[in-house]
């Protein structure tokens, strides 16, 4: 029994679901439900198509590149039996699960970050632009301006502490 | 010695068939097309060549018979004399000597004509020419029409003769008719030969093959002799005569003892005194057959007399049997197929060339040397370990521990109890194959733990940085979100007034602001707008008031005086005229908006009460027929009439 990935979406196909193709050059294609499988039918590109992983990882909207997927390799030769060897396995198998859940959060969550940004300005130049729709100009002439404060861009204390412990080295 | 084969002669075609035959050929295989306008050399090339392909296949064709039908000096005599007997050797002869002659005059007609279509001057000569030729040529093969139909039938018959090895051993059969010779066949061997009481029920040979100590011998049974000169012969004896003469052969002579085939014993006696010298050296066998009605002890004197003399021109060799009994069958055959097979080794090995193959043979037999015995020698140890694989228990096989718990499909062998592990406990564990949704077995690694706490700590480092992040202030006080929250809303209610506007654009008129029914453009209003804006509105007021017309229109009034009755008259007409202009559209019918605001109430009340009746209203939808007669009945010109 294994796990295999549907190739059109990269979904996990669990036993007694999917089809499986063998082409005449005897590659075989795994599909977790007929959606994928038409989808293939069809000829379509899984990169180009929005959902599957294949699209994500491409256009960057998933993480690829981790140390995480080097642990998860398909062996081909087995190894003997080791009782300790399998429980480490398991334990280890949970924290990896729950680091790699963590990173790729992170990335999307990396991926969000300049739109808020983005947001703030934006919302600042409509108010410049279109105060003038609630307040006189004259009026706000008459005003302090007190309305946008500059930003200050603040370093965390992190690079100090780098920088000595360079110095201690 | 060839085994001949007749059957491979190709069909002979009669004369017309052959004219038919190679014509058509012609006709198909060689170009057909020719003009007048084409140069006169090509003209002759293609006359010439449909004269020299006709001739080339009568000459082939011809050929072919000729070769293939054996010429009886070459064939082992036996079958030339057959052929003889059977055709009539001259009228062969003859006949395949016309099919050559035909042959040389085709040939000779071909030369002839070529050499003259060389020098045709026009089409029409050219092609009479090959017309006189294929015609000569025709009339040649019809000359010898007979010839091919009688060699045609002699192919037939040819066909049909029994293929006699003339080399292998073989044993004829020969006697009187009807004394037994194609019932001995039929027993000895698989041949099926008719046996009938008349004479002559056999009229040409028969082979059959048996089998005598793994040698395969041949059986001739021949059609039965009468004591005739050799001229008298028939056809039919004459075949038996043939195969005695140049057949090397076991002889078995047949005998009657009986006499029920119709000829006494003296005759067959005779019979045999005459042929015997066409016996030469081939060994002879006297048989009596019949013995089942007459034995040989039983016969009379004179009778004993002559079959003894019989025997000992035979070299004393006289058998008894009966066919219809079986008595002495075997033997005969068994004494027919040893005396041949003597004759045979003899003459081998009287031949010149067995001392050459002797002189290659040698056997060579040790002599022993002493008395010693020499017995099998097996080493030591080899027979202990077969004496302790003998005295050694039988385990018990996986076989056997199947069949102690409920045979194949009930027990299934447990292939763990085998496996090589560092610790024995661990053979019975379960092994979980995924976790998680992850494949275990990708992960099994002997350090994967080490590796595990490596990414933890980079993980916990990764979380103590924080990261670098950029700490903006928030730029928007409280007031500077509600401004911008105004911004938005107002934007939103401008969009909605314009999309409404353009929606109604078409069924409203544009009217221009001075037929303002609505009342909008008022200072009021003005008023308000712009100190929400947060200006002060007061001076745009009274500017704007200044400049309008009634202001101006009051203005007069003020000028002619303040009295009431003038005021109320100028202010009646006036008014009037002003009443009119200023009254608004949307009060039409009205003397003002509240009479008007009094009627829509009027008008609400009255229908609220049959409202509440529900009942139905001028404005409610009415189907005054509900079932029309044409959608409810009628066949449609097209399609199908199943939903109505």
């Amino acid at each position: 029994m294994r796990l295999e990935f549907c190739w059109f979406c990269s979904s996990k196909i669990y036993p007694g679901h999917g089809i499986q193709f063998v082409r005449n050059d005897a590659k075989i294609f795994r599909f977790c439900r007929s959606k994928c499988h038409k989808n293939f039918k069809m000829k379509r590109n899984p990169r180009k198509v929005k959902w599957t992983k294949a699209y994500r990882r491409l256009h960057g909207k998933d993480m690829t590149k981790d140390s995480t997927f080097e642990l998860e390799r398909k062996r081909n030769r087995p190894e003997r039996y080791d009782r300790n060897v399998m429980e480490n396995t398991l334990k280890a198998i949970k924290k990896i699960d729950k680091i790699r859940h963590d990173r790729a959060a992170d990335h999307i969550a990396q991926r969000w970050k300049p739109k808020a940004a983005k947001e703030r300005r934006e919302a600042r130049k409509e108010l410049e632009q279109s105060i003038s729709l609630i307040k006189a100009p004259l009026a706000i002439q008459s005003q302090e301006p007190a309305i946008t404060v500059p930003k200050i861009k603040v370093k965390a204390p992190k690079q100090q502490t780098v920088e000595d412990q360079l110095m201690e080295e | 010695m060839a085994q001949y084969d007749f059957k491979k002669i190709t069909v002979v075609p009669t004369g017309n068939d052959l004219i038919d035959i190679v014509l058509s050929r012609t006709q198909r295989q060689t170009p057909t097309v020719i003009h007048k306008g084409n140069a006169i050399s090509r003209v002759r090339q293609f006359y010439m060549r449909k004269v020299k392909f006709t001739e080339t296949n009568f000459t082939d064709k011809l050929s072919k018979t000729i070769e293939d039908f054996p010429r009886v000096e070459d064939i082992h005599p036996f079958y030339g004399d057959l052929l003889h007997v059977l055709y009539n050797k001259d009228h062969y002869k003859l006949a395949l000597g016309q099919l050559n002659t035909a042959r040389n005059l085709i040939k000779r007609i071909r030369e002839d004509y070529v050499k003259l279509l060389k020098y045709g001057d026009s089409l029409y000569r050219c092609k009479s020419l090959k017309r006189a030729a294929l015609g000569r040529m025709c009339t040649v093969t019809k000359r010898i029409g007979p010839s091919l139909a009688y060699l045609e039938h002699v192919r037939q018959h040819m066909a049909r003769l029994p293929s006699i090895n003339t080399g292998a051993p073989t044993i004829l059969i020969c006697g009187c008719p009807n004394v037994g010779k194609s019932s001995f066949l039929n027993k000895i061997t698989r041949a099926d030969v008719e046996v009938q009481p008349y004479a002559f029920t056999t009229k040409s040979l028969f082979v059959g093959h048996t089998d005598y100590k793994y040698l395969r011998y041949q059986v001739i049974d021949t059609p039965g002799l009468l004591d005739r000169p050799l001229e008298d012969r028939n056809i039919i004896e004459m075949c038996s005569v043939t195969a005695l003469v140049n057949l090397h052969a076991a002889i078995l002579f047949f005998l009657d003892l009986s006499g029920s085939c119709g000829y006494s014993i003296s005759q067959q006696a005779a019979l045999f005194h005459s042929i015997k010298m066409m016996f030469r050296n081939n060994p002879v066998l006297i048989v009596c057959n019949k013995t089942d009605l007459q034995t040989l002890e039983g016969l009379s004197g004179e009778d004993l007399k002559l079959v003894m003399e019989m025997k000992s021109a035979a070299l004393d060799v006289l058998l008894t049997m009966s066919t219809i009994t079986d008595e002495g069958v075997m033997a005969v055959k068994n004494a027919a197929c040893q005396r041949l097979l003597d004759q045979r080794s003899e003459r081998k090995m009287k031949s010149k060339k067995m001392p050459t193959v002797l002189n290659r043979f040698h056997v060579a037999m040790p002599k022993p040397r002493d008395q010693k015995e020499r017995p099998v020698c097996i080493p030591q140890a080899v027979l202990e370990a077969r004496a302790e694989e003998a005295a050694h228990e039988e385990r018990k096989t996986e076989k056997d521990i199947e069949n102690e718990n409920g045979g194949a499909g009930v027990y299934s062998a447990s292939l763990r109890k085998h496996y090589i592990l560092a610790d024995d406990d661990w053979k019975l564990d379960i092994l979980p194959e995924f976790l998680d949704g992850h494949n275990v077995y990708d992960f099994i690694d002997p350090d994967i733990l080490q590796r595990v706490e490596e990414l933890e700590r980079e993980e916990s480092a990764v979380e103590e940085d924080g990261g670098d992040f950029e700490i903006e202030d928030e730029d928007f006080t409280a007031e500077a979100e509600k401004d911008l929250q105004e911004i938005r809303k107002r934007k939103k209610l401008l969009i909605q007034k314009h999309r409404i506007k353009k929606s109604t654009a078409e069924s409203r008129p544009t009217v221009p602001r001075k037929f303002d029914k609505d009342r909008k453009f008022t200072t009021e209003r003005m008023g308000r707008q712009l100190s929400s804006l947060g200006i002060d509105p007061s001076r745009a007021i009274e500017r704007a008031r200044s400049r309008s017309v009634s202001r101006k229109g009051r203005k007069r009034e003020r000028s002619v005086g303040g009295d009431g009755e003038d005021e109320m008259e100028i202010d009646g007409g006036l008014d009037n005229k002003k009443k009119l202009r200023l009254r608004s559209r949307s009060i039409e019918g009205f003397k003002d908006s509240a009479q008007k605001m009094k009627a829509v109430t009027m008008a609400r009340n009255a229908t609220k009460k049959r409202n509440k009746d529900a009942r139905r209203g001028e404005a409610d939808r009415v189907i005054p027929t509900l079932r029309p007669k044409h959608l409810f009945s009628g066949k449609r010109s097209i399609g199908k009439t199943d939903r109505r």
